[in-house]
């Protein structure tokens, strides 16, 4: 699920820096920094909005580095257990097929794929049944039932055996 | 007093509880409470002789002392007499008119049951140990006396003088014993050895030669031994102690407690050739060792000529075969052991010892499942915070959390909020319980140290999908907890990390890319192939700890964490000049895999040299991947597809292939293209405005490509599914394509603003493609270009145009 929310960080910025751009430079170390992670806490940090404030910077002893506390918006990707989700499968094995929701990487395990799909071995390896088949490419929608989060990396665990889920768009048929 | 006795003796005869003699013995009481006890007491006394004599107890009862006195002396001579009647369980013609007086006797009895008050002094010290004292035989009780027995047969032996003792009423022994734990001999229980000589006669098991007293002293030691309950029932799992079988599991299919012996289920060790020789006559030197463990065939049982008998099991009904007298059905082989060379506590069978027990005609988890509840709770140990689920009892099928675990009783929450808060309940009528989701370590077993998420429950097994190395594992439900924990070290051995880079001892390198148990996966360093080896703890000389830089192929400094072209992951090793690179989306060995540094070309690189080094190394890459790959075609699509991989980095791909260019010398000057493929000198673009792919010379081409249209890159970003994969890809890099001329911070952490700024390196730059990709970046790769003298213009405007570019981005992913 996405959410607009508030995060602060302290960045470290080099005297070269500063000038009359600090603060652009500021900003833009921030979003270098920034987007594209993934804290356990909040996710994964798709992009910065807007900055709200950037606190006074604090020069730090020995070194000429300066420390600016930065509140910033941003908009954040977080996966939870029980949320449906649409994602883009992008491998297929006989253990299950690994998909991706954005930022985030979900594994299907064979255990929770309906038992009318089977697994076909071969060139393109997919799930398939009568309806339509999973293979790389397919859209599905799935839903998580678990969810791991290490400290810069989310990992998810989705089923598609309930109502309502499997593949939506098929990559050879569309 | 005498009465009392012979009420004790009359109890130890029908071997009632010791709770009414109790209260008779206590010589020390008080008088009231004697008194009270007496009559209380008696009430419950199920014999005829306290009935008769009720009336001179209740004389006596104001004169306690007296009373006993009298009762001494009147009741002797009735002793030898009323021994005999009394039997009131065995209907005789004494005891007919004497049913309503039970009758009422009893109801007196358990009228009184109710009364607490009578209840509370009689029973409140039943055992203490003065009274137990009291209960000790005494020279006028019968005395017991050691008879020898065949052995095997004493169970047996106790039960035919029961038998005896019904059928004809002139036995004079009270009782018999046969304890299970002494072979040999019985215990019969009478006033004299003639009597027990008598009773021993016509038996053929007892000797009546050897009998032997057992002193006073030594009495109560006979009984008092206190033995394990021996829980042998069917369907338990076992292991045999002796024997070719020594150590394998079996089934309980049948207990003979007369005997002691079972017959249990084994997979049979039987080498059919030598079998075959042994019936044949031939001459067979017996191995040493043990045949493994096999199901036995019969068709391949016949072809070795070895007769093959199908008998039919009085007991069971079951058909057998028989084959050189071992009974054997669907495979396994029955076997009558005694109870002495099996070992029944603790067994914990193995998951593949129980596969291979299962397998055969029964659906393996459901009886797994079974099997297991069945004997194996007992080393189920929990902790706080598990959840668990109750088995037995009045709360069956409730769940809860563990909150307190002491030696054998476990306090759970429960999960239904009427309850109280906690509940306690005995640790074997509890187990662990887990739901899919739950994210658990193993904690014993083959797998133990696993960690990984429960993705099926059936029964008792958990299949657990394993963080380190994303594949399957089946585990006991009791073997694992549950746990945030993500696993990467080996269990006890801390020195060694997954994703280690190490030194193996014979002088190369590799990284740790699976730790299973004691072994250790290691990708070596060779570039090219993926070389695995499993070693051993001792094999790995040392760490490696530092991580120096090397050069990429276009002599950029790469370092730890670089993000190279080929792959996209969040970091990788280096060592020496071959680079081993973390590949996220390929799991095959971890996702590792090792290539030269040259191959490789640092994504965002500084510059990038005009002369490109080596040929196209993707091939060499690509090899290593287990993905298919998809031919790079003139197509248009495909060669969106092919950018798209090559975006996110999983194919290897050269700093220019997929970079806009402009071709300025030669037939198709003018034209811009994406460069589509690289052999040596000469570069395949595929041109903008025709379909076609052609071959110019490297030097004909410029990579400065100031203008670029929307219209190019709108259906590169328009691509449904695709952009998400896409726009987070290039998210995730540390340097995103929004922020070019950022990107070499990438690997230094201070910042160069004028450095990116120069034209020559931005233009190389293969995040240039990248972000034009992401984006129309039309304003952008021009005002970059601009003269230095107006950096921060331009970055402000990146800036700015960064964010309002943002949105745009985050709509086209669904």
């Amino acid at each position: 699920m996405f959410f607009h929310i508030v995060l602060e960080r302290n960045m470290q910025l080099h005297p070269r820096h500063f000038g009359r751009n600090l603060r652009e430079n500021l900003v833009s170390k921030l979003m270098k920094d920034v987007e594209g992670t993934c804290s356990g806490r909040h996710g994964f940090v798709v992009a910065i909005t807007g900055i709200e404030n950037v606190g006074k910077g604090l020069i730090r002893d020995g070194t000429g580095f300066v420390t600016f506390p930065v509140k910033y918006q941003c908009v954040v990707f977080r996966p939870f257990k029980g949320e449906v989700l649409e994602a883009v499968v992008t491998m297929v094995n006989k253990m299950g097929f690994f998909a991706e929701a954005g930022p985030v990487q979900i594994f299907v395990s064979n255990h929770l794929i309906p038992d009318d799909m089977e697994f076909q071995s071969g060139d393109m390896p997919n799930y398939t049944t009568s309806d339509g088949s999973i293979q790389k490419d397919s859209e599905v929608r799935l839903k998580i039932i678990g969810t791991r989060v290490d400290a810069t990396e989310i990992f998810c665990i989705g089923t598609i055996k309930d109502d309502f889920l499997g593949v939506i768009n098929d990559p050879t048929t569309a | 007093m005498k009465r009392k006795r012979r009420d004790d003796e009359g109890e130890e005869e029908e071997e009632e509880e010791e709770e009414e003699d109790d209260e008779y013995d206590n010589d020390e009481e008080e008088d009231y409470c004697r008194r009270k006890r007496r009559s209380s007491v008696r009430d419950f006394l199920d014999d005829i002789a306290a009935e008769a004599d009720s009336g001179e107890d209740e004389d006596d009862e104001d004169d306690a002392e007296d009373g006993f006195i009298d009762d001494d002396v009147t009741e002797l001579p009735k002793e030898n007499k009323e021994r005999m009647p009394r039997r009131p369980f065995l209907p005789t013609e004494d005891d007919q008119d004497d049913v309503e007086e039970m009758a009422r006797r009893i109801e007196e009895k358990y009228g009184s049951l109710s009364r607490p008050e009578q209840y509370d002094e009689g029973y409140g010290e039943e055992t203490t140990h003065v009274e137990q004292q009291a209960l000790l035989p005494s020279v006028r009780d019968p005395k017991l006396w050691l008879v020898k027995c065949e052995i095997g047969h004493e169970r047996e032996a106790a039960v035919c003088l029961m038998q005896k003792s019904i059928d004809r009423t002139e036995l004079q022994i009270s009782s018999a014993i046969a304890l299970d734990n002494l072979k040999n001999y019985i215990y019969i229980e009478a006033q004299k050895e003639a009597h027990v000589m008598e009773a021993c006669k016509g038996l053929r098991y007892l000797n009546p030669k050897k009998i032997m007293i057992v002193p006073l002293k030594e009495m109560a030691g006979v009984l008092s031994v206190k033995s394990k309950p021996v829980d042998i029932s069917k369907d338990t799992w076992i292991r045999m102690k002796i024997g070719t079988y020594k150590g394998d599991l079996a089934k309980v299919t049948d207990v003979d407690d007369m005997q002691q012996r079972v017959t249990v289920k084994l997979v049979p060790r039987i080498d059919l050739q030598e079998l075959a020789d042994k019936l044949a006559g031939v001459e067979f030197v017996k191995k040493a060792f043990v045949p493994p463990p096999r199901l036995i065939n019969i068709i391949e049982v016949r072809e070795k000529n070895i007769h093959v008998e199908r008998k039919r099991d009085p007991f069971t009904g079951e058909y057998f075969e028989k084959i050189a007298g071992m009974m054997f059905k669907d495979g396994f082989l029955y076997k009558s052991v005694s109870m002495k060379s099996i070992s029944y506590h603790n067994i914990q069978p193995s998951f593949d010892e129980l596969e291979r027990f299962l397998r055969p005609g029964e659906n393996g988890d459901g009886n797994f499942s079974n099997s297991l509840l069945s004997g194996d709770t007992k080393t189920e140990h929990f902790s706080k915070g598990d959840k668990v689920l109750v088995v037995s009892g009045d709360l069956k099928n409730m769940r809860g959390i563990v909150e307190k675990v002491e030696d054998e009783y476990a306090c759970i929450r429960p999960d239904i909020k009427d309850l109280p808060e906690t509940l306690t309940f005995n640790v074997t009528d509890l187990s662990k319980f887990f739901e899919t989701g739950d994210h658990v370590k193993v904690v014993s077993g083959t797998q133990e140290g696993a960690t990984g998420m429960v993705t099926k429950v059936e029964g008792r097994v958990l299949v657990i999908v394993s963080d380190a190395s994303m594949e399957e594992i089946r585990v006991f439900a009791h073997c694992v907890m549950k746990s945030s924990e993500v696993t990467s070290t080996n269990n006890g051995n801390k020195d060694y990390q997954l994703h280690d880079l190490v030194l193996l001892n014979d002088s190369s390198f590799g990284i740790i890319i699976r730790v299973d148990g004691k072994a250790y996966h290691v990708l070596k360093g060779t570039p090219e192939r993926a070389e695995i080896e499993v070693l051993m703890y001792r094999d790995i000389n040392s760490k490696i700890e530092k991580m120096g830089t090397t050069e990429d192929r276009f002599r950029n400094r790469i370092s730890v964490k670089d993000i190279a072209r080929i792959v996209e992951g969040p970091f990788k090793d280096q060592l020496n000049t071959f680079i081993s690179i973390h590949d996220r989306k390929n799991i095959d060995h971890g996702g590792f895999f090792c290539v030269k540094a040259k191959s490789c070309t640092l994504l965002g690189g500084l510059y990038a040299r005009g002369d490109i080094r080596g040929g196209v190394m993707d091939s060499r890459v690509s090899s290593l991947r287990s993905l298919a790959c998809i031919p790079r075609s003139p197509g248009r699509p495909q060669i969106r597809r092919d950018e798209r991989r090559y975006q996110s980095g999983r194919r290897g791909h050269d700093s220019i292939v997929g970079t806009m260019v402009k071709i300025c010398k030669g037939h198709y000057k003018g034209s811009r293209g994406r460069v589509v493929d690289i052999k040596g000198q000469s570069v395949r673009i595929e041109l903008e405005s025709q379909m076609r792919i052609v071959t110019v010379g490297r030097s004909e081409i410029s990579d400065k490509v100031n203008v670029t249209t929307p219209g190019c890159d709108a259906p590169l970003y328009g691509l449904g599914s695709e952009t998400p994969m896409r726009v987070h890809d290039s998210m995730r890099e540390p340097g995103t394509p929004l922020h070019d001329g950022m990107r070499t911070p990438m690997r230094n952490w201070a910042w160069h603003p004028y450095a990116s700024m120069s034209p020559a390196r931005d233009s190389f730059s293969p995040a240039s493609q990248l972000e034009r990709a992401a984006s129309p970046a039309s304003g952008w790769a021009s005002r970059n270009c601009s003269a230095p003298g107006t950096p921060r213009e331009s970055r402000t405007h990146a800036n700015s145009a960064n964010i309002m570019r943002s949105p745009p981005l985050l709509v086209g992913t669904p």
